[in-house]
């Protein structure tokens, strides 16, 4: 009864008044941002994320959990309307998302992307209710080597599953290592590559390298593409419910989908990609009528929606008792945590569980919202993916600008993002993703500090990660992932697996 | 046997990560090392960035390797017109206040898009603008100077 317990100090800390005004101001950001196309989630989040930091920490995180699903939900409508996949879990959407707004039925498909999003959602806040409890018990447990040992797996996993070469992501892990570290060392005082600048001795803001290399970059990216803005299917939105046909083909993809999507999830650095690209795999396995896929079948949009959305849920479970991102999202939030100071991990459970608890139901809340609110303002929305990309995006990026300024009230942070655009760009036009940078950036003080408590219980002697039975375990499922992706086999499947998904 | 670049992604990268890592690396040498059980400030960044150098080494010696399609030029139009109108948002914020930051970044964010049209800029720089000023100062009060001679 403990979960009935912590779901109802949750649910009021989230159904307060001012709590939900904070849910339903992020949910109608996000999706305001999100639904702009060619601005995808991580952009969208590092953007809102400044008008967070003047909040008490429970509405701010809450707000940014809103802002979270609506730059979810406005993707998968800009996927669904315009075929512009903003994020590549929103990639499988399009394509079957697409035809059924050129058949028009784009508002069955929007309802049913909600509608299996808010599902799956569910079960998703029930899980985190059910395993973040005792999963918290066991990081309690965690020491030092343990702790490097996962942050080491989370690291692996996020290289495996990048696009492309396995060696540039690694190198890019560890250029966010090394630029997370700028800054005062804490053990020594000593003031690392801050060159006498006082802005870099404190360290490299989060906001800068996630605005400058999502933002910006994709940004400069999509100038580039200079595309005219694709058709935009706005002839049939006017009848939004899915038939009663509809739902009862949907009902078993969500279903299904909910399940492949929470494992995916739970996994460190498993993406909601791969979960909505293996849900709508699966359904087109097992249709009755294969031919139907990529010509406007429900189930290809009900089924990997649902699949994202359970995975996006449960990869805070890692998060919020761990203290481990799973994902570039996931890094963001745990940068907005720390600038909020809040250290990630087991103990924001029973040191502030009005803060974690209200964070779980607020989340379950703004999957609600976006329900009964988003729902009724697709006409709305629509009228936004008709200003086109030049009216809109110098806006961004002054916005992008103000943000980045307001994190300390100084024009350093907005000089850095300009640096951090410029890299973003030039590595991502040579192949390297910006993804598993963020990640590393996020995790490199940690790394370090844990490395050197670690190394110091041990005498110096590394034999420690492998005596420890949890932190071996770890190991052994990161050299097991790198094994299976360096064999060449497998390697042609992930290859398929992502590439197929995104172009 | 010639030896020809084959893949410039790969040739360009991994020089910057080699360049990259050794500036890390050698930046490392100013920091005391400590030993493996107590580790100074030097010891992470050190095999860390020589670990991005061999790493880097790899990755420009594939470059010879295996045939690819070389990138697209660099747009250096937007990329300089939006991270231009960053960096004088940037430097006209303290300076210039923030109005003029605002036309500043604007302006210089749309020339470097593909079809600028100086009258809907002009427009939308002076659209938002009064949005800035409505937000920031009005609404939230927040401490910005507005124009080169407010207070």
């Amino acid at each position: 009864m403990e979960l009935v317990h912590n779901l109802v100090l949750g649910f009021t800390v989230a159904l307060s008044l001012q709590n939900l005004m904070y849910c339903f101001i992020g949910c109608f950001l996000g999706t305001v941002i999100g639904v702009l196309p060619g601005i995808g989630p991580v952009a969208t989040i590092a953007m809102l994320l400044p008008i967070t930091f003047n909040l008490p920490p429970v509405p701010a995180l809450i707000m940014l959990a809103g802002i979270y699903y609506g730059a979810s939900y406005g993707g998968s409508t800009t996927a669904i309307l315009v075929n512009l996949p903003g994020e590549s879990s929103s990639v499988v959407t399009c394509i079957d998302g697409y035809q059924m707004g050129r058949q028009g039925r784009a508002g069955p498909a929007l309802a049913i992307a909600a509608i299996g999003s808010f599902f799956a959602g569910c079960i998703g806040t029930l899980l985190i209710g059910v395993f973040g409890p005792p999963l918290a018990e066991i990081a309690f447990k965690f020491g030092a080597p343990e702790y490097f040992s996962m942050m080491f797996l989370g690291l692996i996993s996020a290289v495996v599953l990048a696009h492309g070469s396995l060696v540039k992501a690694v190198c890019m892990v560890l250029m966010g290592l090394l630029l997370g570290i700028v800054g005062t060392d804490v053990n020594s005082g000593v003031s690392r590559y801050a060159f006498g600048v006082s802005a870099l001795s404190d360290g490299i803001g989060f906001v800068s390298v996630a605005m400058g290399m999502f933002g910006f970059g994709e940004i400069i990216a999509n100038l580039e593409e200079n595309e005219e803005m694709r058709e935009v299917n706005t002839s049939n939105v006017s009848h939004l419910f899915p038939t009663w046909a509809d739902l009862k083909m949907s009902w078993g993809p969500i279903m299904r989908a909910t399940v492949i999507g929470t494992i995916f999830g739970i996994l460190p650095g498993a993406h909601t990609v791969i979960s909505s690209f293996t849900s709508y795999t699966y359904e087109k396995k097992m249709a009755d009528d294969p031919s139907r896929f990529g010509h406007g079948a429900i189930e290809g949009v009900a089924g990997p929606e649902a699949a994202n959305n359970a995975a996006a849920q449960t990869s805070f479970i890692p998060l919020l008792t761990l203290g481990i991102p799973t994902g570039a999202t996931m890094a963001l939030m745990i940068g907005a945590m720390t600038i909020q100071g809040i250290a990630p991990g087991p103990q924001v459970m029973t040191q502030r569980p009005d803060l974690f608890w209200g964070m779980i139901a607020s989340m379950w809340v703004g999957n609600f919202m976006l329900v009964i609110l988003n729902l009724p303002l697709i006409g709305m929305w629509v009228q936004f993916l008709k200003i086109p990309y030049r009216i809109f995006y110098p806006g961004i990026v002054l916005f992008c600008c103000i943000g980045a300024y307001s994190v300390n009230n100084s024009p350093a942070e907005v000089y850095l993002a300009a640096a951090f655009g410029f890299f973003g760009y030039f590595s991502d036009k040579w192949e390297c993703e910006p993804g598993p940078l963020l990640l590393g950036f996020v995790l490199g003080p940690l790394m370090e500090e844990n490395l050197r408590r670690a190394m110091l219980i041990s005498r110096g002697d590394p034999i420690v990660f492998f005596t420890r039975p949890i932190s071996l375990g770890m190991l052994i499922a990161a050299a097991m992932l790198l094994t299976v992706i360096v064999l060449p086999q497998l390697r042609k499947k992930k290859e398929e697996a992502i590439y197929e998904s995104a172009d | 046997m010639a030896l020809k670049i084959r893949n410039v992604q790969d040739f360009r990268s991994g020089l910057m990560f080699m360049i990259l890592g050794a500036a890390f690396g050698l930046g490392a040498l100013k920091y005391s090392m400590g030993s493996a059980s107590r580790m100074g400030p030097g010891y992470f960044p050190t095999i860390l960035g020589w670990l991005t150098v061999i790493l880097g080494i790899v990755i420009f010696i594939e470059a010879f390797k295996i045939e690819k399609d070389r990138p697209t030029a660099p747009a250096w139009r937007p990329l300089l017109g939006v991270l231009g109108g960053v960096s004088a948002f940037a430097y006209l914020v303290d300076t210039g206040g923030l109005i003029s930051a605002v036309i500043a970044c604007v302006m210089l964010s749309a020339i470097g898009g593909p079809d600028f049209r100086l009258k809907e800029s002009l427009i939308s720089s002076a659209v938002l603008s009064v949005t800035v000023w409505a937000i920031f100062d009005l609404a939230l009060g927040l401490p910005f100077r507005l124009f080169p001679w407010s207070y």
